[in-house]
């Protein structure tokens, strides 16, 4: 019997890279801390909003994201879009993750 | 729309939030920061929730100010990490056993030749150490705690090669035996040549009480013993050296059981401690009675195991 503490573990070893390829593909569309949140949560990649927050000026300090203020709203916000430099990541982590998920088919066929 | 008490909840946690981070982020974060907390709460106004409630919820996801803030100036939450953390045991761990030991033996030595008596001799070489051990492992902990948080400032990463594999257990382990024998009959055989002139005791006229008994140096059984202490200690360093052999592992248990017996002869003739001293120092007879049982049994046990030592080099022959 797998328990709760050892499969959370587990998971969040094998989903930790995935929230940032998750966000350069979302971002190819302007958007919003908070907005992020919901719409990442919704795709179902849950995160925390402690994580996110940072990660994002992170990708953004790297160049892989840029960043607008939007002003127009009664609230300032503040809009990231994925950059070239950080389309250009996101093509080839998509690459790397087509082919771990054609590795996995393969080592499960085989078994 | 919220009312003052929430509001300045929401202050206290980005006023704990910009304090940790660097001042040139502080207007981005705050800005971007408050727009993400009052759309979490009117989302959460939205779905019914009490405003007051709402606001605690959302501060309440968001969890620890100092952790966001950490994540925000991309800052450890670690004093030494994992690329540092060997490096940190190995310096620490060498430091360690080199510097406390030397300045306690330092410490303990200055004090002996000043004359002090020997429990405050060993006090303060042991506090010395303990001081020493403090320093050590506190300007060694915070250095590298620099070096973890100092971005430009990286240790040159050495490449790891099999070469530098710690030596086969036994090999290595008779190295240290060989040093440990060595410091010890260095120590062991100044401690008693230089007794007469301790002044742990001293007499009417000022002069220092040696703590061996004085028939040693009459009979000069005291040369024979040191002798005796020497030439084991060359034994020990020829059989590390040298193949092993039979009459190589004779010559060194035949050192030893004589330094052994001479040694449990001068006991068991009470010729140990200086009866004077005894005196000077007020302890009751029973203590030289007590000392020299300590002796003989502790020659026993090195009888017993320069036989077994004898018999392990004659098999490894």
């Amino acid at each position: 019997m797998l328990d709760d503490e050892l499969l959370s573990t587990h998971q969040q070893e094998l989903r930790r890279g995935t929230v940032v390829l998750a966000c350069l593909l979302i971002l190819r569309k302007p958007n919003y801390g908070y907005a992020l949140l919901d719409l990442l949560e919704r795709s179902g990649f849950a995160v925390d909003a402690n994580t996110l927050y940072p990660l994002l000026r992170r990708l953004e300090k790297q160049g892989l994201l840029t960043s607008d203020w939007n002003t127009d709203e009664s609230r300032p916000r503040k809009f990231y879009r994925t950059s070239d430099l950080g389309g250009e990541l996101a093509d080839t982590l998509s690459r790397d993750w087509d082919e771990l998920h054609a590795a996995f088919r393969t080592l499960k066929g085989e078994s | 729309m919220t009312a003052t008490a929430t509001t300045s909840l929401t202050d206290r946690y980005i006023e704990a939030i910009l304090r940790r981070v660097p001042s040139r982020q502080r207007p981005d974060i705050e800005r971007e920061l408050r727009t993400s907390i009052a759309d979490a709460v009117d989302d959460r106004l939205e779905a019914g929730a009490d405003p007051a409630e709402a606001e605690v919820a959302v501060l309440t996801d968001l969890g620890d100010p100092a952790r966001l803030a950490a994540g925000y100036a991309d800052r450890p939450l670690h004093l030494i990490g994992p690329a540092l953390f060997l490096d940190y045991t190995r310096l620490l761990s060498a430091l360690l056993i080199t510097v406390v030991p030397a300045v306690a033996a330092v410490v303990g030595l200055l004090r002996a030749v000043d004359g002090d008596g020997a429990s405050s001799v060993a006090g303060d070489a042991v506090g010395a150490a303990l001081t020493a051990a403090l320093h050590v492992t506190f300007w060694t902990t915070l250095l590298f705690a620099v070096i973890e948080r100092v971005p430009s400032a990286k240790l040159p990463a050495r490449r790891w090669t099999p070469t530098a594999l710690p030596e086969p257990t036994a090999r290595r382990t008779r190295y240290a035996e060989l040093i440990a024998e060595t410091v010890a009959t260095v120590l062991f055989t100044a401690l008693i040549l230089l007794s007469p002139m301790l002044r742990f005791e001293t007499d009417a006229s000022g002069d220092p009480i040696g703590a061996l008994d004085p028939w040693l140096w009459d009979t000069r059984v005291i040369y024979i013993f040191v002798g005796l202490l020497i030439t084991s200690l060359s034994m020990a360093f020829t059989r590390y050296y040298a193949r092993a052999s039979a009459p190589l592992a004779i010559g060194r248990a035949a050192a030893d059981v004589a330094t052994g017996l001479t040694l449990i002869w001068i006991a068991t003739n009470d010729h140990i401690l200086n009866p004077a001293f005894v005196e000077a120092a007020g302890w009751s007879s029973g203590v030289r009675t007590w000392i020299n049982g300590v002796v003989v049994a502790v020659c026993i046990a090195s009888l017993i195991s320069a036989v077994f030592t004898g018999l392990r080099d004659y098999r490894k022959r």
